[in-house]
């Protein structure tokens, strides 16, 4: 396959994009919000309020690609970008009346798009519709009244003053008019300058300009007449079909409320020639299958380099003033500034700059064109051949591969079709995240990583989210200080759905209370699908069950409590030097590592590391967190084992910087290696850990807090002796005679009371002291009976700071019914 | 001792004759700014957004008074009702105590009324309590009047003072006033010996056994 190939997929004339940049209103000095926090800065605001426009898909509108903050307020809107304005045409080349009608069709479905979902354009002009190569149009740029909140959230008003309607000037400027009708009147403007093919008014100067619409309110005849004849074109308004003159008309009416509306319009007859019949999507997990979407290239082009930022400078849409110019001449007391005003020109630039390509065609221009087809299910040999070898990234850190434009590539590619065969394709998906999650697909993978129904949405919106409850006070408080360095989750749009979900998990789940610490839960899920907020409630509400049940209950002490006795055990079992030295200057996982737990992570890391940490955690159990926590005293480890009580807590009162990848590495290691009864907990979740009477049950939480060692299960010894024996030391402490008679197979026999515990020297347990000193890494199973004490032994062995440790559930007798046996006897018979 | 001279040379550079540690804990109704409070104390910082407290933060600061160095061991407890089951494992023991309301919200005076009747219930005898009203730069919103909160801490016995951890009125006096009026001599009750590391603060604790050493 070859390189000519592979090119015309990513060269698309349509998958080209551009960016457009202004300022958001700035507030005036150091002004607070009654809630004593500074306010929002306007441009986050506008961050937030236009992360919804990135969902909006149709073919007649551009899709909205990503809104960068710079400094000051600077806003940075990139979109999708292609084709020609139809200004550039008039007065150029003619249009034909099929033609005009054509772009009357998409751009009233385009408007339509926009209407359902309570936006209005406003700024519709021939200079953002844009015309395509195949003769379809798109709307560009439409997206700026609502993100700028009906234009209250910038300084400059948004409108194109020759193709506003008069009832906006009517209505002043900075009203909060917003009737959807003010677009059809847009439309009918530029589609006389189209039937005319001219530009309106074009000598006018701006005052002029806003008069002459003013002044179409007093015209009782035709509109469109009185343009064409104002214009010296009636002999062309003459000839145009009567449909046509009666649409422009229409739309051109003074009256809002007697202009017909989008869906009305659209009914016309003289469109059913453009009516193309609508597809319906299935997947809901999702979006609609294309081979490649503007998003992925936009974000490849990205990793491969783009800056959008850089481009603007380049073209000098962004400059740069020297500070000195920007200090004010008068600051007030109560920190109104004086003398600081921006030149208002400068607010609102309507220059486009297009976003060059040809750096990431060139690097991908040697990606074969099977690579956009992958083979997912293949059983023949002679096919899979033709495939081209996997792009090979084994071995790099994480954060090479995600920033590796080509293996993203493969890795979007591949997983998109994942996640379209869902649920179907479950099994392959997880074995995928396993190597690693690609960022930009993140939120879809998490939801299908934790089962997320299709039917998701509905049952959201069935969820009382707005009654008042006892809960609220505690949830406004907390939603201001949440992750609030990020911009989604800092916005007012934000705030609103992150008070929405938290309302609906606490009324739909009666049995469970809102901890503080739920809020940073919930805040990752929320920041992936900002844009679906059902879905975050979905994964919410199906990862708590999974990895933190019971946890949230009114009274969760005995829950938290076993968790925490299970990860000083795990502790001890895998570092019994620095569990001594915690235990020595009793520095209690109580006092440091609740946050940790309870939240699992979120409200002690930033979001950037829990992404990376949850990547893992989806795929572990509800044990995974207690590995987390402790490869993060790992990490710490050479400061604790030389700290004492004060400077531990201090420690952890202020979280050093952890290595995450080094954490998350860590972590799976130990979970990897760590028989699963270690850390089997008596709270644990029954539909996600199945339990026999072979599994550790019963333990009180007296019981447990006695022992420094874990238990181990029988069905964890069985499988150690059988698949593992090399891996294990079992050591019998029942008296000699028993263990002659019957013991397991391999097992040393150190009789209990045989030791002396007087000194914490493993000598003292006599012959056998080598092979324990020698063990290494093995784990070592305590083997007693009633008749042995099971935990003097083991903690003894633990003093000795020897690892791995675990004592037989339920001591030597539940091994006796094991078949086929793993026990022998030493006594011929 | 040696690791601990450094903390005693401080601000004024005078080596001091006597070293005293104190427990002090923060109660009060979420986000009326009791981490905001210790972290100016602590650091001189303050962050608007400022993240809630889960469980509890520890941290220590040492302030000079007179020929005395006071080290205060601060916890910083979670201000929702839901972690109060935890809170007595932090004022057990203490020897101080700052109740903290938020003087634009009156329900938060109430809890903080809550948690001194507790804390005089259940917390060591001699406990040292402030009352602090927190926001005091949001003066133009206040809900509880300076009177009302002055009249109360006079009737029960408290230190009081308006504070702002954003402006930091008040932060530094508020801790010295206690440090003041904390005992310091060796009589000190509850006093363990020299070695002020490793308490222990579980659950089942009794007694005042992390409660103050005082060491010359």
């Amino acid at each position: 396959m070859t390189i000519e190939m592979t090119l015309p997929l990513l060269k698309d004339p349509q998958m080209q994009f551009g960016a457009i940049t202004f300022f958001a209103k700035q507030h005036q000095g150091d002004t607070c919000g009654s809630n004593g926090l500074p306010l929002t800065p306007n441009s986050i605001i506008i961050v937030g309020r236009a992360q919804i426009l990135k969902t909006i898909k149709n073919p007649y509108l551009c899709n909205y690609l990503d809104i960068i903050r710079g400094k000051h307020e600077r806003t940075i809107v990139v979109s999708q970008y292609c084709g020609t304005p139809l200004i550039n045409f008039i007065e150029k080349r003619p249009f034909s009346v099929d033609e005009i009608k054509r772009i009357a069709y998409q751009t009233l479905e385009g408007l339509k798009v926009l209407h359902q979902r309570k936006m209005i354009h406003r700024t519709l002009s021939n200079e953002n519709i844009l015309l395509q190569a195949n003769g379809d149009v798109k709307l560009f740029n439409y997206g700026l009244f609502h993100m700028s909140d009906m234009g209250s959230l910038v300084s400059f008003p948004v409108l194109q003053v020759l193709y506003t309607a008069p009832e906006v000037y009517l209505n002043g400027l900075s009203s909060s008019y917003s009737d959807p009708k003010m677009d059809i009147w847009s439309l009918g403007i530029c589609l006389a300058e189209l039937a005319l093919n001219k530009v309106l008014w074009s000598s006018l100067k701006l005052g002029q300009k806003i008069r002459k619409v003013t002044t179409l309110l007093q015209v009782d005849t035709s509109i469109f007449e009185k343009i064409a004849r104002e214009h010296n074109c009636y002999e062309q308004y003459l000839e145009l079909p009567e449909d046509l003159k009666d649409l422009i008309e229409e739309c051109l009416n003074i009256y809002p409320n007697k202009r017909p509306a989008c869906d009305k319009l659209i009914e016309n007859p003289c469109f059913a020639d453009f009516k193309v019949k609508p597809t319906k999507t299935i997947s809901k997990i999702c979006e609609p299958f294309q081979i490649f979407t503007i998003h992925e290239l936009y974000h490849l082009w990205q990793l491969a380099g783009g800056d959008v930022f850089q481009e603007l400078k380049k073209q000098g849409l962004i400059r740069s003033s020297p500070p000195v110019l920007s200090v004010p001449s008068l600051v007030l007391i109560e920190g109104t500034i004086l003398g600081q005003e921006r030149n208002p020109s400068t607010l609102y630039d309507p220059r486009i700059v297009q976003m060059p390509l040809d750096s990431l065609y060139q690097r991908f221009a040697h990606i074969p064109f099977p690579v956009f087809y992958p083979l997912i299910h293949c059983k023949s040999e002679i096919i899979a051949k033709f495939d081209p070898p996997p792009y090979d990234a084994t071995g790099l850190p994480l954060i090479i591969k995600e920033r590796d434009p080509e293996y993203q590539l493969h890795r979007v590619i591949l997983l998109r079709r994942l996640l379209h065969g869902y649920p179907f394709t479950k099994d392959l998906i997880f074995e995928e995240a396993n190597k690693d999650i690609p960022p930009f697909l993140r939120g879809e993978i998490w939801a299908t990583l934790l089962n997320i129904k299709a039917n998701y949405d509905i049952e959201y919106l069935r969820i009382d989210k707005f009654t008042h409850t006892t809960t609220d006070r505690q949830i406004e408080v907390d939603i201001p200080r949440c992750h609030q360095y990020n911009e989604l989750l800092s916005s007012t749009e934000g705030h609103k759905k992150l008070k929405r979900i938290l309302k609906a998990w606490v009324c739909q789940n009666s049995h469970y209370v809102y901890w503080q610490g739920l809020d940073s839960l919930t805040a990752p899920f929320l920041f992936l699908n900002f844009n679906d907020e059902a879905k975050a409630f979905a994964c919410l509400s199906a990862f708590v069950p999974k990895f933190l049940h019971n946890f949230f209950l009114k009274d969760n002490s005995a829950v938290i409590e076993e968790y925490l006795c299970k990860f000083s055990q795990l502790i001890a079992f895998h570092d019994p030097h620095l569990a001594n030295h915690l235990y020595e200057i009793n520095f209690y996982p109580q006092l440091f590592a609740i946050p940790w737990f309870l939240t699992l992570f979120s409200h002690v890391f930033p979001l950037y590391k829990i992404l990376h940490l949850w990547d893992k955690l989806l795929l572990c159990d509800s044990s995974f967190p207690i590995h987390i926590g402790l490869s993060v005293l790992t990490q710490l480890r050479d400061r604790l084992l030389t700290s004492g009580f004060n400077e531990c807590i201090l420690l952890f009162s202020d979280l050093p910087e952890v290595d995450i990848e080094k954490c998350v590495m860590l972590s799976m290691a130990t979970f990897k290696i760590t028989p699963k009864s270690i850390t089997s907990r008596l709270h644990e979740n029954e539909m996600f850990h199945k339990k026999t009477e072979l599994d550790i049950t019963g333990i009180g939480l007296e019981e447990l807090k006695k022992e420094r060692c874990s238990r181990i299960s029988v069905n964890d010894v069985v499988r150690l002796v059988r698949s593992d024996f090399e891996g294990v030391v079992l050591v019998d402490i029942r008296n000699h005679t028993v263990f002659s008679r019957c013991s397991v197979v391999g097992s040393i026999n150190i009789p209990f009371s045989s030791v002396s515990f007087s000194e914490n020297v493993i000598e003292n347990v006599g012959a056998q002291a080598s092979t324990i000193k020698s063990k290494g890494d093995k784990v070592l199973v305590v083997i007693g009976d009633e008749e042995t004490d099971l935990e003097r032994f083991p903690e003894f062995l633990l003093q000795c700071n020897i690892s791995k440790v675990c004592v037989l559930h339920g001591g030597f007798n539940t091994l006796l019914p094991i078949t086929p046996t793993i026990l022998t006897s030493t006594i011929s018979i | 001792m040696a690791n601990r001279s450094g903390a005693a040379q401080r601000p004024n550079g005078q080596t001091q004759g006597k070293i005293c540690q104190f427990k002090l804990v923060l109660l009060g109704e979420s986000a009326v700014g009791k981490s905001s409070l210790v972290l100016r104390f602590v650091k001189g910082q303050f962050h608007e957004y400022q993240e809630s407290t889960i469980g509890a933060a520890f941290l220590t600061q040492t302030i000079c008074l007179d020929d005395t160095t006071v080290k205060f061991e601060i916890w910083d407890t979670a201000g929702q009702e839901r972690y109060h089951s935890l809170a007595p494992m932090y004022y057990r023991g203490a020897q101080a105590a700052i109740v903290v309301y938020d003087i634009t919200n009156q329900d938060t005076f109430g809890r903080a009324k809550t948690w001194v009747k507790e804390l005089q219930r259940q917390a060591s005898p001699n406990i040292v309590i402030a009352l602090a009203g927190n926001k005091q730069d949001l003066a133009n919103k206040r809900m509880v009047e300076y009177e009302e909160a002055q009249t109360y801490a006079d009737e029960n016995g408290l230190l009081f003072m308006e504070t702002s951890a954003k402006t930091a009125m008040n932060v530094n006096d508020i801790f010295l006033a206690i440090a003041k009026k904390l005992p310091k001599n060796e009589q000190n009750a509850g006093q363990t010996g020299n070695n002020a590391q490793g308490r222990r603060l579980t659950e089942g604790d009794t007694g005042p056994k992390t409660a103050g050493n005082c060491c010359k």
